[in-house]
């Protein structure tokens, strides 16, 4: 209950005030952050000289959380447990569903029972690799995307305490996590380690390396002519190089490309709901609250109006399975993706974000013809490789810490 | 900011406040007679009483205040233990909110000595209770029209989490015992001879005194452990986490309910529970703060035993060598202390729920 009680108080003090100006002292630190970035950012901004692309290596492994097998074993199975959460309903892998993708497909992600989440559920495949995470890249670990994601209020809504509960009471775990973290009792901070082992092993190397970096590493027949005819527009005409480059695809850093405010939120009242709860869990000021009408991402963080509408750009392996696409799952084909683009970043209606001013001059119609377009998509199709799947492992059962014997000792001895 | 955070350390205070001077006689303990007249005003009382009964209140949108507190039942819990919130248990039995409004202490161990605002606000946003985001509570209640007028209407304004705390302690004030016998001064003879024994013989006015009959003070009665809070999971997850975020020491292997010490810390007061009113328990059994007793004969037995078993227990309770005439009469003096139910319309929110929100129209152009 901890934080839940804490920052309620906080934030009954704040409505009490009716955002009487008093800006939360941890956004003013997050924005600090932000604003070190955002140099960065704008550096990184000069369209020519973009890394060109590279095959994935080797995930990432902090030397905080080494990776063993023991703990990429207890990692999987917290994962799949939806008890990991707030009322055991809703765990990771219930919004990131292997036979979706890792994510889950539809434009916006099912939510905590009763609610629907804003944003597209992102596929964790891969995510070991990205140093911001999120669209709007408000997390810089697995780590501390762990936590958040089992305790938001519209995602796993869990808290600590009851949580850690749980896991003492399941006596499979309590063996699991002696014996990988040495501890008596489950601690809710080795959950997050051990969730973060279990992903950085989901990647897209080895048996599930996507063509593309097949082709990379030298393997001329792991892509087609027409596929190749995608790549150099792919890296040319298209632009899609400025910001989709490297090793990772993106260039991780955060742009406005038009992307359009999804519909859903004119016609669904309980996605307008978790819409305005999203402008205060994400410290926005009173008149933020009352205006927004889209996701400002990365504005909630950095707090620059230039920043409004921008994201990360997305990362493009294992696509094909990851449907609908951008922050807010506004298109549901590669197909529209491509057609988004070569309008200058608007959708089939000419919708485009609220804020133009800040949209990204590297977006401009592209002018590609049908042909052009098709071969692009071919490209994009080479970001895939096989369908990485898993069987769900089954949940350890619990079992009562006392026996009954202990019980009546210990009221004998009252 | 003026933020006031309700440990349980801060009831302390509270509750040294009450009466210090123990004494035996009956007549210097405060007279059991009926309870003030509480000023409700209707319309936020009317608001209060949509929000307890509505689900859409908890984190996950499947329990609501009255899900634990049953009209039925005296707006106590059905079952000796509460159930918890979905995928939760809970380890104590959940009191009846009839006279929670007069009291000055809630919970069976007293941890919140300030006001209802706080109590609700506790239950809302609690893990095994409900669960619930506030911020999320309040974009749920402005997206329903009915509860835009009625927070208009009960003079809130715009609803906000602030003002649903509000509004529920107003509607809990209308729960009240109502045409108890006692309080209409209808008394067959048989209560009326229970009554001379819980001042007299009995001794029980030493604890449950004043128009609630309770002191809203701690103590040890040694009533056994509910081993079902230890032996189902469900409810023992719920304890380790109360006990954890309580700060209990020690509190893996704890095998009893700690009571009151979770507001001291001090040993002496480990197994101490407040003082339950005594009134409308015809409809709230079973009782005891784990609902180890299940009928009123039962308590009289169990304190006609000298109650329990607890090094902590009071020195008050020793065998009261009643006669079985003397336990009849005082059972029926504590069933009249129970008046109407109070399950019409009055109290309960019987209108259906909107089954989902809908949209605010004009999204785009209206301000949030
Ligand atoms: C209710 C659905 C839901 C649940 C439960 C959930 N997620 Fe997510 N996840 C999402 C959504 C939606 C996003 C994107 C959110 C955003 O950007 O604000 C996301 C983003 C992520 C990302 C970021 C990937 C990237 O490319 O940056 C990772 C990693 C992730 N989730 C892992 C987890 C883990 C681990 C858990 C369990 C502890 C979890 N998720 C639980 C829906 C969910
Ligand atoms: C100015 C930088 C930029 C350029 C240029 C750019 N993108 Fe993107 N791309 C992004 C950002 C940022 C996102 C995420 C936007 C969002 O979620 O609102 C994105 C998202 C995508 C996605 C969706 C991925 C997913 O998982 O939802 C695809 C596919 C994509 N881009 C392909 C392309 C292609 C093809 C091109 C070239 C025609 C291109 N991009 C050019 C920045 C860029
Ligand atoms: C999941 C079950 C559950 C739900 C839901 C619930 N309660 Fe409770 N309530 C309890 C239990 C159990 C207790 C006793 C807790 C204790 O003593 O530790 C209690 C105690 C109380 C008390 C203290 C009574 C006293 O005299 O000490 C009040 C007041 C109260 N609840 C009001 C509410 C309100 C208002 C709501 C809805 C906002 C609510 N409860 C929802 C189970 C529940
Ligand atoms: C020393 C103080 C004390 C005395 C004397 C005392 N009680 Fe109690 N009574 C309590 C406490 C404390 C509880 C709650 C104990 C618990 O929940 O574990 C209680 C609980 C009860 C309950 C259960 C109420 C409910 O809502 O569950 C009843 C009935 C009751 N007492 C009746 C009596 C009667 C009748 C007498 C006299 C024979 C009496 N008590 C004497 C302190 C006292």
């Amino acid at each position: 209950m901890r934080m839940k009680k804490l920052t309620l108080t906080l934030v009954a003090a704040a409505v009490a005030a009716v955002f009487a100006g008093c800006q939360a002292t941890p956004a003013k630190q997050e924005s600090a952050a932000a604003s070190a970035e955002m140099s960065a950012a704008k550096m990184a901004m000069k369209p020519s000289g973009s890394p060109p692309l590279a095959p994935l290596g080797k995930a990432p492994i902090p030397p905080d959380n080494k990776l063993t097998p023991a703990k990429v074993e207890l990692g999987k199975l917290l994962f799949f447990d939806p008890r990991i959460g707030g009322d055991a309903s809703t765990g990771c892998s219930t919004c990131h569903e292997p036979e979706q993708g890792w994510a889950w497909a539809e434009d916006f992600s099912r939510g905590y029972p009763g609610t629907v989440h804003w944003r597209n559920s992102q596929s964790i495949i891969n995510s070991a690799y990205y140093p911001r995470q999120f669209w709007a890249g408000s997390a810089s670990s697995n780590e501390k995307q762990a936590k958040s994601a089992a305790k938001g209020g519209v995602a796993g809504n869990g808290e600590d305490d009851i949580m850690e509960a749980r896991l003492a009471l399941i006596p499979e775990y309590r063996k699991r996590f002696k014996e990988v973290f040495g501890t008596e009792w489950p601690i809710i901070d080795d959950v997050w380690h051990a969730i973060s082992a279990f992903e950085r092993t989901m990647n897209t190397t080895g048996k599930y390396e996507v063509p593309l970096d097949k082709y990379l590493k030298g393997d001329k027949s792991a892509l087609s002519k027409q596929q190749v005819r995608g790549m150099a527009l792919f890296n040319g005409k298209g632009g899609c190089i400025n910001c989709h480059n490297g090793e990772l695809t993106t260039d991780t850093d955060f742009h406005n490309i038009g992307v359009p405010p999804n519909k859903r939120w004119e016609e669904d009242g309980l996605a307008q709901i978790t819409f305005r709860f999203e402008q205060y869990a994400k410290g926005q000021t009173e008149q933020g609250y009352r205006s927004a009408k889209s996701d400002w991402g990365f504005y909630y963080r950095s707090k620059n109006k230039w920043d409004k509408g921008k994201f990360r750009t997305a990362p493009l392996r294992y696509i094909a399975y990851t449907a609908p696409y951008m922050h807010n799952g506004v298109f549901y084909t590669l197909e529209e993706v491509i057609d988004f683009y070569n309008r200058g970043g608007f959708d089939e209606e000419g919708r485009t974000t609220l804020f133009p001013k800040n949209k990204s001059a590297m977006i401009k119609p592209l002018g590609l013809t049908d042909q052009e377009k098709e071969d692009l998509l071919a490209f994009l199709e080479a970001f895939s490789g096989p369908e990485i799947t898993m069987e769900k492992p089954e949940q350890p059962p619990y079992a009562p810490l006392f026996s009954m014997a202990e019980l009546k000792a210990a009221q004998e001895a009252k | 900011m003026g933020v006031r955070v309700t440990t349980g350390r801060t009831l302390l205070a509270a509750v040294v406040g009450f009466g210090v001077a123990l004494s035996v006689q009956a007549a210097e303990y405060p007279n059991i007679g009926p309870l003030p007249q509480l000023k409700i005003n209707k319309a936020k009382a009317e608001l209060g009483k949509r929000l307890f009964f509505d689900k859409r209140l908890s984190g996950d949108a499947a329990v609501s205040c009255a899900t634990c507190h049953v009209p039925e039942k005296g707006y106590a819990g059905k079952e000796a233990l509460s159930p918890g919130y979905p995928g939760n248990g809970h380890f104590r039995n959940a009191s009846s909110l009839i006279n929670a409004a007069h009291r000055k202490v809630w919970n069976w161990d007293g941890r919140i000595g300030t006001n209802l605002n706080d109590m609700t606000r506790e239950m809302l946003t609690e893990d095994y209770t409900m669960n619930m985001d506030m911020r999320i509570m309040q974009e749920r209640v402005k997206q329903d029209p009915v509860y835009v007028k009625m927070f208009k209407d009960a003079g809130y304004g715009e609803p906000s989490n602030g003002s649903v705390r509000k509004a529920i302690p107003e509607y809990l004030k209308t729960l009240t015992s109502t045409n108890a016998p006692f309080d209409k001064g209808r008394m067959s003879a048989s209560a009326k001879r229970g009554m001379k024994l819980f001042k007299g013989k009995a001794g029980c006015i030493r604890c449950h005194s004043g128009p609630m009959m309770t002191d809203q003070r701690a103590h040890n009665t040694g009533v056994p452990e509910n081993f079902d809070v230890f032996m189902d999971p469900m409810n023992h997850q719920a304890f380790i986490a109360f006990t954890m975020f309580q700060g209990i020491p020690n509190y893996m292997n704890l095998k009893r309910d700690p009571g009151y010490f979770n507001v001291t810390l001090l040993e002496e007061d480990m197994g101490k529970f407040l003082t339950p009113s005594l009134r409308e328990l015809k409809y709230s059994a079973p009782y005891m703060h784990n609902g180890m007793i299940k009928t009123l004969a039962g308590v009289v037995d169990f304190y006609n035993q000298g109650s329990g078993k607890d090094s902590n227990k009071s020195e008050m309770l020793k065998p009261l060598k009643l006669s079985g005439k003397e336990k009849k009469d005082l059972v029926a003096f504590l069933e009249a202390l129970s008046g109407d139910k109070l399950t019409s319309d009055k109290h309960v929110w019987k209108q259906p729920y909107p089954s989902e929100y809908e949209a605010i129209a004009n999204w785009t152009k209206v301000r949030n």
